[in-house]
């Protein structure tokens, strides 16, 4: 079963990010996500900063998510530093929650 | 995928003893203001020499060091050469501090024990962050910030026990020329330089800004450098203009770092003002106003804007900076050890809940009134304004301890 990025990422937004409090889809965190039909999943993804102290944590807690999923076998977490994160790529709610 | 820090996060019992130390240090150091006598109050008397070594050794530095064992591979991006060599560091620092108070108040012949136990503190210290830093393939700016504060803390000290010892008289120096190279790499070399390059990580991580420069902080960090290395030098051989050519470099130094900060904090996404962003500014404004003290005692000469100068930069800027960021550490170490295996099994706290609100507040309040009217106290020669504002101090330093045992206690 091949899941698309959208069912992929509903997984990953049960991640939260426990210093700003909002999930890591919402944040926009997440880059991307494929999977294919061996139950592999490789999602992409950044973090707000390369000294974050939760790097592996939160690395492991979205490979997690998405290993809950049904038929996924295997996912593999890439972070990737560019683009480099930044606000604009967050939703507008944690935007406005922030005050940006 | 990039490699980053194996060990970001040491055990909390580790680094909790210097943050507890650290706490009650800041609030032994805030009763002492009580028995300054502001017609006494001078840089050569032992009362605020033993005053500085209590507030600095005991408070900044403990807490530093502690904040260092979590921070070092946050910023240099490898783990620790030897991250155990901390449990020796802060009992033989805890001691050393208060020989070396006890020795300037009561008895000189203490100071130079006192003052090679810190030595051998610092010593551990500065070789574990070296033999660190050595890990590191590739240095940029922050991580060289570390290296040269370092290498400045490690002659500090080594001036610092000359010092101890000429003082005891077991040898022959002449104090007040080497006081200033040793207050020089302290302060300015290794406290002001370690706080440049590791607010730079640590400020944008939490207000989460991007996409700034860091011209200025490699502007400011060069000067300081040069600033620190003319002043040692004519505390050595008295070259007078290069001592005061030292202090202006350091000035403007500290002007293009207060520019970098204005920038993180005017483009920050996160603009809620928590007791972190407000401490910060405290402390910051606190910078600038030690600055222009500083700057209107080499107009006009006189000892009392030294002394607030001092004060401010001490009092105001250094503990404001440690405070706030106490507020994020410690909540970051205890939800890591306490909370982070619970994710995903049960609800977990928020970093943000883990923080006391009114005595958080209580302790901004108390400690920034305490500053200020000491400060002025300060200016006006003033005894019962030292009075009040030790008091508030003092209440600032309760609050401070409760909310430490608030977040770590926190269920």
């Amino acid at each position: 079963m091949v899941y698309t990025k959208e069912e992929i990422f509903l997984a990953i937004s049960t991640v939260i990010d426990p210093e700003v409090g909002f999930n890591l889809v919402e944040m926009g965190l997440i880059y991307d996500a494929v999977s294919d039909d061996e139950g592999n999943v490789k999602v992409t993804m950044t973090l707000s900063t390369k000294a974050c102290p939760l790097h592996q944590m939160i690395t492991a807690w979205v490979k997690e998510a998405v290993e809950k999923m049904p038929n996924v076998k295997e996912a593999e977490v890439e972070v990737v530093w560019e683009p480099v994160w930044n606000i604009s790529m967050a939703d507008d709610n944690v935007k406005k929650a922030l005050g940006a | 995928m990039s490699s980053i820090s194996q060990d970001f996060a040491p055990p909390f019992k580790l680094i909790a003893p210097f943050f507890i130390l650290g706490s009650f240090f800041y609030l032994i150091s805030s009763l002492y203001v009580f028995s300054f006598n502001i017609e006494d109050l001078s840089f050569l008397n032992p009362e605020v020499l033993g005053f500085v070594h209590l507030f600095l050794l005991g408070f900044v530095m403990m807490i530093i060091f502690g904040a260092m064992a979590q921070l070092v591979p946050v910023v240099l991006e490898v783990g620790h050469f030897g991250v155990e060599l901390f449990y020796a560091i802060w009992p033989l620092l805890l001691i050393g501090s208060v020989l070396m108070v006890f020795g300037f108040l009561f008895s000189p012949a203490l100071l130079p024990y006192g003052g090679v136990i810190v030595l051998v503190s610092m010593m551990i210290f500065v070789m574990e962050i070296f033999m660190t830093i050595f890990k590191v393939e590739k240095l940029n700016l922050v991580m060289t910030s570390v290296l040269i504060s370092n290498t400045f803390l490690f002659f500090g000290i080594i001036f610092g026990l000359l010092i101890a010892l000429a003082y005891a008289g077991t040898i022959n120096l002449d104090i007040t020329s080497l006081l200033r190279g040793h207050v020089y790499l302290v302060v300015a070399g290794y406290i002001i330089v370690t706080i440049m390059g590791l607010s730079v990580v640590l400020v944008p991580m939490f207000t989460l800004s991007h996409g700034f420069s860091m011209r200025p902080l490699e502007i400011a960090i060069g000067l300081m450098t040069t600033g620190v290395v003319f002043v040692v030098i004519s505390s050595m051989f008295n070259i007078i203009i290069l001592e005061y050519l030292g202090y202006f470099l350091s000035a403007i130094s500290l002007g293009f770092y207060f520019y970098l900060i204005y920038i993180i904090y005017d483009t920050r996404p996160r603009k809620e003002n928590d007791v972190y962003a407000i401490s910060l500014m405290f402390s910051y404004i606190a910078m600038l106003v030690s600055i222009v003290l500083g700057v209107l005692y080499f107009i006009m000469g006189s000892e009392e804007l030294l002394l607030a100068c001092g004060w401010v930069l001490f009092y105001g800027f250094f503990a404001f900076l440690i405070t706030g960021h106490i507020y994020k550490i410690v909540p970051f170490l205890v939800w890591f050890e306490r909370f982070s295996p619970l994710v995903g099994k049960q609800k977990v706290p928020m970093l943000a809940d883990m923080v006391p609100y009114k005595s958080s507040q209580a302790q901004f309040i108390f400690s920034a009134l305490g500053v200020v009217v000491v400060t002025i106290a300060i200016l006006t020669k003033s005894d019962m304004l030292i009075g009040a504002g030790a008091s508030f101090l003092v209440v600032g330093a309760v609050a401070f301890i409760r909310s430490l045992f608030y977040m770590i206690n926190f269920e």
